[in-house]
């Protein structure tokens, strides 16, 4: 199995894996918070496949939705999860990633922005909501989980060297 | 630029592009309208659904009438299990009553027999039988404690039984007048002829002493003529069932009326009964009233 094969499927695993716990942590917003951004911003996006990048994150985002159900009209969270994935997908393209601080600062900035975005979105399907703490907590753990899925996915040799 | 265009075209990597932007494009407009096509949208689910909703309430009505009817036959199944019950119960009161209900109609026919006696009887319960023993008997409940002596007559609605034999202190043995060793005054109810009745075991009993010039019919009935100061004049004894003329005297055979083996209830008879208390129980034969002064 080759290197990139082998880590599209590692990545496949991961995305299902949160999507569970999205569906699992229903009770605990914030650790659902967590798992979502996670999925949105680390595990979903993929350099040059847009359409499995917005397919993950359009699934995190009606996972988050349907296990919250608390909006009148579902379907601003996948929207600005979609647009997120797509934008960091071509971050990963424009500029790849090449050290773990980098990586946590990219994530950091994205993650402040997907908050805002997905409000935004939120807003405008369902009307006007409380912004709630998880984007806190998402940020909080950015440093555990930013670390884990950085050996999880990236480390070792690039892909991208000889 | 030929990479470029065919990127758009309608191959592999195209139609991934073409559903990209269909996926983002729709969730955008969705999120975008806001509600109004999530009510359109729910309203035209809706109208798919009409008929899953109703055959699905048709059958939701179905199983809460199974259900209704399942509830209602268990209910009958109980109903009708207590019901049972409840005529087991009855059935078995009913049997406890019947020897009961049958020795009120006893006592009731026997109270009918005391009024029309104009004596003062007593009454007794038969306790036990030995009738099918030789010279059996039946065993009264009552003795000298209740006054009895021996030789009192005992009889019952359906005619004469027999003689208290034996007085103990408080039971008493009756000789039936179908015992080889009871007598009893008889006289036949038509002809009015006298003889001596003597018993011949199993309900039958034979009349001596009748003269072979006496003309007895079968099926006449056979009374006591009270000649032995045990039984008063006219009381039903039994029903000639054979006549056979003799040398001397016939030969009468007689079906005694009383029941002797079905005996629960009997009256006893005053020591000594006067000879006349009644008229006959069969009237005898009307003769023409003879005109004064005619021969």
């Amino acid at each position: 199995m080759s290197r990139p094969v082998a880590q599209t499927r590692r990545q496949d695993l991961l995305c299902g894996l949160s999507l569970v716990m999205v569906f699992l942590c229903a009770p605990f917003p914030r650790l659902q918070a967590v798992f979502h951004v996670m999925l949105v911003l680390a595990l979903a996006p993929r350099v040059g496949a847009p359409l499995r990048t917005a397919l993950w994150a359009a699934a995190g985002g009606w996972a988050l939705e349907g296990a919250l159900r608390l909006y009148p009209h579902l379907g601003g969270t996948p929207w600005a999860d979609m647009t997120m994935a797509l934008l960091v997908a071509w971050m990963a393209g424009r500029w790849p990633i090449e050290n773990l601080k980098g990586w946590l600062a990219r994530l950091a900035a994205l993650a402040l922005l997907h908050t805002v975005v997905v409000h935004g979105a939120v807003r405008l399907a369902a009307g006007p909501h409380p912004w709630g703490s998880g984007w806190a907590w998402a940020l909080l753990s950015l440093p555990l989980w930013g670390w884990a899925l950085w050996r999880l996915l990236f480390a070792g040799p690039s892909p991208r060297r000889p | 630029m030929a990479v470029r265009a065919s990127n758009w075209g309608w191959n592999p990597a195209g139609r991934r592009r073409y559903a990209l932007i269909l996926l983002w494009t729709g969730h955008g407009l969705w999120a975008f309208f806001g509600q109004r096509p999530g009510e359109l949208w729910a309203r035209a689910a809706g109208l798919v659904a009409r008929p899953a909703q109703g055959a699905a309430s048709r059958w939701e009505g179905w199983r809460e009438k199974r259900r209704e009817q399942a509830r209602t036959f268990a209910e009958v199944q109980a109903e009708n299990t207590r019901l049972q019950a409840r005529v087991a119960e009855l059935e078995l009161g009913v049997a406890r009553e019947a020897p009961r209900l049958v020795e009120a109609d006893e006592a009731d026919r026997l109270l009918g027999l005391r009024r029309q006696i104009p004596l003062q009887l007593g009454a007794a319960r038969v306790i036990h039988s030995t009738r099918p023993e030789a010279f059996g008997g039946l065993i009264l409940d009552a003795g000298r404690d209740r006054g009895l002596v021996p030789d009192q007559g005992v009889l019952v609605p359906e005619g004469v039984v027999g003689r208290l034999w034996s007085v103990g202190a408080s039971q008493s043995k009756i000789l039936p007048a179908d015992a080889p060793n009871a007598s009893l005054a008889v006289m036949l109810a038509r002809s009015r002829a006298t003889g001596v009745l003597q018993g011949l075991s199993s309900g039958r009993a034979a009349i001596r002493y009748i003269s072979n010039q006496e003309v007895v019919q079968v099926g006449e009935a056979v009374l006591t003529s009270g000649l032995d100061r045990v039984f008063p004049r006219g009381l039903l004894v039994g029903y000639v069932s054979e006549v056979v003329k003799g040398d001397l005297e016939l030969h009468v055979t007689v079906q005694l009326s009383a029941p002797l083996d079905r005996i629960r209830l009997v009256l006893l008879l005053p020591s000594q009964p006067p000879l006349e208390v009644q008229e006959p129980f069969v009237a005898p034969e009307q003769h023409p009233a003879r005109k004064r002064g005619a021969p």
